[in-house]
């Protein structure tokens, strides 16, 4: 049995032992974990959705205005009330408007790190990248952390999570991949989930039959030897979610009552949030949704206004009615981010370009005390006002609503002990 | 000016003598310090840290915390003297930590005994000895020692073996201590223990082992800077020693081998079966499942030495080559996407192949493990020291044109190495050289003493001291050359012209290096280089001279220390990883030979003789020292011939082991008495299915070429394509192929996952790959699907319409897949079920579906 020490002097327990199986990896021995211990927490949260804003929207003409900074920096949008008294926001987010009760916005996050892929790995890990280490995302550390369901996948991402979300975890706590944003009224297909190919039900049962007589060749050893058995467990489990008709309507969109599908837009990202609901209400633990295009180093003004604020607005207020309507809100963390914000002062091109000093979150459910502004950027909208938010502390504040302890500690595989979240604190008055 | 000296510190444990033992030890510390009126006057370094250390107040979640505990900060490991010495002995606002004038109100004695509240909980009795330590040091002055102790020598343990009989038996150990100044003390109490498995033996706090299951393992005792295992064994059965049976032992691995199992009592599985012994080798080996052809043949082959004969033919085909490339490739770090070349016109992707080829070449010519490795570790931009700017450009251009491209892989060196993204810092530099070529993680030390190894701080910043000189970037020129980097750089500019938008100049430039690239200009190439490299390097007179000057290269720690009146003043030095390369070369360097001769056996065997295998430390002993010992010096005596290790490894019976276990092997997974089953590695698994689908026509080209296959050059550490897109190949990346970015084996993972199960049940891609043609290899589905209904309308019997043998195709189901015939009953099975199947053809793609989810498929076995 392979011994990993680690550079604290502690020994790592490597298998744990489940069962009459003693593990046969960290990925599997934490697998049996989950599914036989489950995540005991008192924290509101159970599962969460994560909008991931690719390219970096823009803080200052969304959820933090400035309507009294100068030209060079204000930009063309005006202030709207919301149904929350002094909490305002872009007159091209009028739903968000009536809905503003349900979620917090923090300003004046802040960091330093203004390339994409940086600034992403930072703001969806909650740890500032390192070139020695790879972090896991939020979605690996909730698959691993929370109980999955015994036909759904734990974590799901639409339609993708771009490279390596997984980090020092290892491959077994990666997303399934939907590959493509659902339409309106139709069925997603879910690579390896769905039975595509011509392949149906009795295909998949009929195959299932055959691979149990010629998979035979270790006889009884099959059994004793920890990776064989791993194997059979795998395959059972990879079995009934084919076969699950539940996981079948939770990607089902046309199984949708009106009333819900009517508090979405018809585009991709209102049917990736519609569908995310869906899915927590399976009983998957978490969800990536995503809506690109934020990188508006020109024509900022044009692309808001006509294409990116009505999707977000129509896609993300659905997601906060349609929880709430089925009751979701409370036990769903809601997450919504981008990797920085954009420069306050407004370029030749009528852009904005990368701007981590100032950007701002969207958080809800998950006994997040909704209709706040929490934090606050300075008078141009160029830096936090009084104290800075990290995206650490988001971090913390996330999984602290989900019951994660952001400070326990994971061992990498080359025996480094790294908590969590490395470095943040939950921020109070999110719970207040 | 600095001067910079060779030193090596410590010679290796092994080759100190223990002349000293007749020196008496001291009395344990129990009894030292057990009276505090009697007690002696206890030293800082050597009693009253390691006590500190023992009792877990240094440790990483009290104390030793990077941030500390409660305000109070101790050195992890407690190994720096004068930091923890002030720290202990400094007094904050309201708290006296040391008290001089009333010794026990002092808060380092008032914690620990909870006289006063303490997180950390009561750690030492009051008016113990161990109290009684800290007391006496105090009212003695609580002084700092360390420079008066002197250097620690080594430690001894007795006994120096442990055999246990059964479970429960009990044996104490005693660790003695020997200092520099000839001391010698009974440190047993204040020693740090841990079992590495706690499943064969536990050992207490006092050094109390105690036997649990039976098995082996080892006990390392920690104390000052000194790290020293003693091996703990329970036999598994009664056969063992004498009355262990006879077993063959044809080869040396196999004696060697079979020398611990007799210890142990194991008894060692029989010799694998032919089709076993080729699907094995042929996979382990050149990463490629043997074809329906090569399995009929090699069964009819009725020649005793066909296994030796297919391993030398294994070892001259592209497989072997490949995939031992792709292994190199992973441990040296081959990364397209920190390896972009700024405003050159040219992508990761294109430096991370001839990376790939430089290797693959050396590894298909066997060139001596030693040479490949200078040509990466020596290399510089330029291939000749006296290059000029213009013809080192030209040179690089001539890589990368698309017309007559030279043959980067001919190329004497391969600098990209040291020119990666990741690496631009000396201290990333050193732990990337000590993962690649040492098998050593020192990151450790980086921040405070190696845990488990005796690198200290201060050896880690000496160490780095190699690298500091390297450098990536533009080489300062001479002064009189007419093209520099410069040059190279405005001429490339003015060529876009003037009248170009800010944000297009970037594209348009590299649009105009990769245009005059194809012409053969000379254009702005960053470099490899040394800085200060108007020095000239050592002459081999001098390094003959710097050699005989330390007598002991073989050092387990090499670091250049800046010394006030060193011997080698650091202009003399020329490039640092001259010296550096000598070491690696040097008779009986503890690391370079062992850590490739180590991961090789891993590759065989599913885990090294040192386990991880890229973890070589003091307290990580080899399972089997003999063995390791024996491969090692063999590799180096024959000139580091790689197939030398190959052969010598994969001929032997302990690697053609059965994996059926016998009664007493069962639970043996890292004494090499059975073959251990494991998943294919990434890149094999989805080669494997690649050609296991493969149309008749296709497969045995597919297997013969590598050019189309994941352990090809087309294949970078994300997959095919251009690394520089973020896209990754899904199934690899799921499968667990290395990224290549952390310096860490452990970033190949061969764990099963369900996202694997689920892969082979019913992804997509995996299922379009059995039924339709997937890059132009067309399918053997397809295949016999077209041959079929282009027969359709035909009269049946004629030519055009072939019987569908199903004997035949059920068999050849089974060949392409796990490289075997069916049973009798399996054959009986495939006919009924191709029987009951819609037509003959759907039926047989459900069963290649069913052998392609089988684990007889996914394992080696």
């Amino acid at each position: 049995m392979a011994k990993h020490v680690f550079c604290d002097g502690l020994a790592r327990r490597d298998f744990l032992k489940v069962g009459g199986l003693a593990g046969i990896g960290l990925s599997l021995s934490d697998y049996f974990a989950l599914n036989s211990a489950g995540a005991v927490s008192a924290a509101k949260g159970k599962s969460a959705i994560f909008v991931r804003l690719a390219g970096g929207p823009t803080h200052m003409d969304t959820f933090d205005l400035k309507p009294n900074a100068p030209d060079t920096h204000r930009g063309e949008f005006n202030e709207i009330a919301t149904n929350v008294p002094g909490m305002r926001i872009s007159e091209h987010l009028p739903k968000l408007a009536k809905c503003a009760d349900k979620y917090v916005i923090l300003r004046g996050v802040s960091h330093t790190l203004a390339a994409h892929e940086l600034g992403t790995v930072y703001m969806g890990t909650g740890n500032r990248p390192i070139p020695s280490l790879k972090y896991p995302f939020y979605g690996a550390v909730v698959s691993k952390e929370l109980k999955a369901s015994a036909e759904l996948p734990s974590f799901v991402a639409i339609p993708n999570q771009g490279n390596y979300p997984t980090g020092y975890l290892g491959p077994e706590f990666g997303p399934f991949e939907t590959g493509a944003a659902p339409v309106a009224g139709k069925a997603l297909e879910v690579r390896g989930l769905s039975l595509r190919n011509g392949v149906t039900l009795t295909d998949v049962e009929r195959r299932q039959d055959m691979l149990k007589r010629y998979d035979s060749a270790f006889g009884d050893f099959a059994n004793q030897d920890k990776l064989l058995a791993g194997m059979d467990l795998f395959g059972q489990k990879a079995f009934s979610m084919m076969r699950s008709e539940r996981s079948r309507l939770a990607f089902d969109l046309s199984k949708e009552s009106k009333s819900i599908t009517d508090l979405y837009g018809q585009d991709g990202f209102s049917q990736s949030c519609l569908l995310a609901t869906r899915l927590v209400e399976s009983g998957v633990r978490f969800v990536s949704v995503s809506i690109g295009g934020w990188d508006t180093h020109s024509n900022n003004f044009t692309s808001l206004k006509t294409r990116l604020s009505p999707s977000l607005d129509a896609g993300l207020a659905g997601l906060f009615e349609s929880l709430h309507q089925k009751g979701l809100l409370e036990s769903t963390t809601v997450f919504v981010t981008g990797e920085f914000g954009r420069t306050p002062k407004i370029n030749k091109t009528a852009g904005r370009d990368h701007y981590p000093r100032a950007m701002f979150c969207v958080m809800a459910g998950g006994g997040i005390k909704g209709g706040q502004v929490i934090g606050a950027s300075d008078e141009k909208g160029e830096g936090p006002k009084d104290r800075a938010i990290t995206p650490d502390d988001v971090a913390a504040s996330f999984y602290k609503t989900l019951g994660i302890d952001a400070t326990k500690e994971y061992n990498t595989p080359s025996g480094r002990p790294v908590m969590v979240v490395r470095n943040g604190k939950p921020i109070d008055e999110l719970f207040a | 000016m600095k001067r910079l000296a060779l030193y090596f510190l410590l010679p290796s444990l092994a080759v100190w003598v223990s002349a000293k033992e007749t020196v008496p030890a001291t009395r344990p510390a129990n009894e030292r310090f057990g009276k505090i009126q009697s007690a002696e006057e206890p030293s800082f370094r050597r009693h009253v840290l390691p006590l500190m250390s023992r009792t877990g107040c240094s440790g990483r979640e009290c104390h030793g915390s990077f941030s500390g505990q409660g305000g109070f900060q101790l050195s992890l490991f407690g190994y720096s003297f004068d930091k923890d010495h002030l720290e202990i002995t400094a007094d904050t606002k309201d708290n006296v930590r040391v008290d001089l004038e009333n010794p026990e109100k002092s808060l380092v004695l008032l914690k620990p005994t909870m006289q006063e509240k303490h997180k950390g909980k009561e750690r030492i009795k009051k008016g113990s000895w161990e109290y009684n330590v800290i007391l006496k040091w105090i009212q003695t002055g609580a002084k700092l020692d360390a420079d008066k102790t002197g250097e620690f020598g080594r430690l001894e343990i007795l006994p120096k073996e442990v055999v246990f009989k059964k479970a429960g038996d009990s044996v104490q150990l005693r660790v003695l201590a020997y200092w520099k100044d000839g001391t010698v003390e009974d440190v047993t109490l204040l020693t740090r223990f841990r079992t590495n498995d706690e499943t064969v033996s536990t050992v207490t706090e006092t050094g109390l082992v105690r036997a649990k299951e039976s098995g082996d393992t080892h006990i390392v005792a920690f104390y000052d800077n000194g790290v020293l295992p003693v091996p703990v064994l329970q036999p598994v059965t009664a056969k063992n020693g004498s009355n262990y049976p006879k077993v063959a032992a044809r080869t040396k691995v196999d004696e060697l081998v079979v020398g611990k199992l007799r210890k142990l009592g194991v008894i060692p599985s029989d010799n694998c079966t032919d089709s076993e012994f080729l699907r094995r080798v042929s996979l382990d080996m050149s990463g490629t499942l043997p074809t329906p052809d090569e399995v009929t043949k090699f069964l009819a082959d009725k020649s005793s030495n066909k296994r030796s004969a297919k391993v030398d033919e294994l070892l001259k085909s592209p497989g072997y080559a490949a995939w031992w490339a792709t292994r190199l490739n992973d441990s040296t770090g081959n990364n397209p996407r920190r390896l972009q070349a700024g405003n050159q016109g040219v992508n990761g992707d294109t430096f991370s192949r001839q990376w790939y080829d430089w290797i693959y070449k050396r590894v298909s010519e066997n060139e001596p493990y030693d040479k490949l490795a200078a040509g990466i570790i020596l290399a510089t931009g330029r291939t000749k020291p006296e290059q000029s700017y213009k013809e080192f450009a030209t040179e690089m251009g001539s890589y990368f044109r698309n017309e007559e491209r030279a043959d980067f892989a001919g190329r004497p060196n391969m600098p990209y190495f040291w020119q990666r993204q990741n690496v631009r810092k000396p201290e990333e530099k050193a732990l990337a050289f000590a993962h690649s070529f040492l098998g050593v993680r020192i990151e450790c030390a980086e921040c405070h003493k190696h845990p488990f190894d005796q690198w200290t701080q201060t050896d880690f910043k000496q160490f780095q001291a190699f690298f500091e000189p390297i450098q990536y970037g533009t080489r300062p020129g001479a002064k009189d050359e007419e093209v520099t980097f410069q040059t190279a750089t405005k001429s490339l500019r003015d060529s876009i012209g003037t009248n170009v938008a800010a944000n297009a100049v970037q594209k348009m430039q590299a649009e105009a290096f990769r245009s005059r690239l194809d012409k053969g200009e000379v254009l702005p190439w960053q470099e490899v280089f040394i800085s200060g490299n108007s020095r000239p390097n050592l002459t081999p007179k001098q390094l003959e001279a710097l050699k005989a000057r330390n007598a002991n290269m073989a050092g387990r720690v090499l670091t250049p220390k800046i010394l006030g009146g060193g011997e080698v003043p650091l202009g003399s030095m020329g490039d640092p990883r001259v010296p550096l390369m000598e070491w690696l070369r040097s008779k009986d360097n503890p690391y370079f030979a062992r850590s490739f001769v180590n991961r090789v056996w891993a590759n065989y065997f599913g885990r090294g003789i040192v386990e991880p295998a890229d973890d070589m430390n003091l307290a990580n002993p080899p399972v089997n020292k003999e063995l390791l010992d024996y491969l090692s010096d063999g590799f180096v005596s024959h000139g580091y011939d790689m197939k030398w290790l190959h052969r010598e490894i994969v001929n032997s019976d302990t690697y053609q082991r059965s994996w059926k276990p016998t009664a007493s092997n069962k639970l043996d997974d890292k004494n090499f008495s059975r073959y251990v089953i494991r998943r294919l590695p990434a890149e094999i698994v989805i080669d494997a299915i690649s050609q296991a689908t493969a149309s008749t026509e296709a497969l045995p080209k597919f297997s013969a070429n590598v050019m189309e296959r994941a352990i090809g050059p087309n294949v970078t550490a994300y997959g095919r394509g251009n690394g520089a897109r973020a896209t990754t190949d899904y199934a690899l990346n799921l499968f667990g192929k290395p990224v290549r970015e952390t310096n860490c084996d452990c970033e190949r993972t061969a764990d099963p996952t369900l996202l694997q199960t689920i892969y082979t049940r019913n992804d997509p891609e995996f299922l379009a790959r059995i039924e339709t043609a997937r890059r132009n290899v067309p399918s053997w589905i397809e295949e016999l699907n077209k041959a079929n209904s282009a027969s359709k309308g035909k009269p049946v019997g004629t030519d055009s319409k072939p019987e569908l043998n199903i004997e035949k195709l059920i068999t050849e189901a089974f060949l392409r897949t796990v490289s075997r015939v069916p049973t009798a009953v399996e054959l009986a099975q495939g006919k009924a079920d191709i029987a009951a199947a819609k037509d003959t053809i759907t039926g047989l793609r459900d069963l290649l579906w069913a052998m392609l989810n089988t684990r007889e498929f996914m394992v080696n076995h």
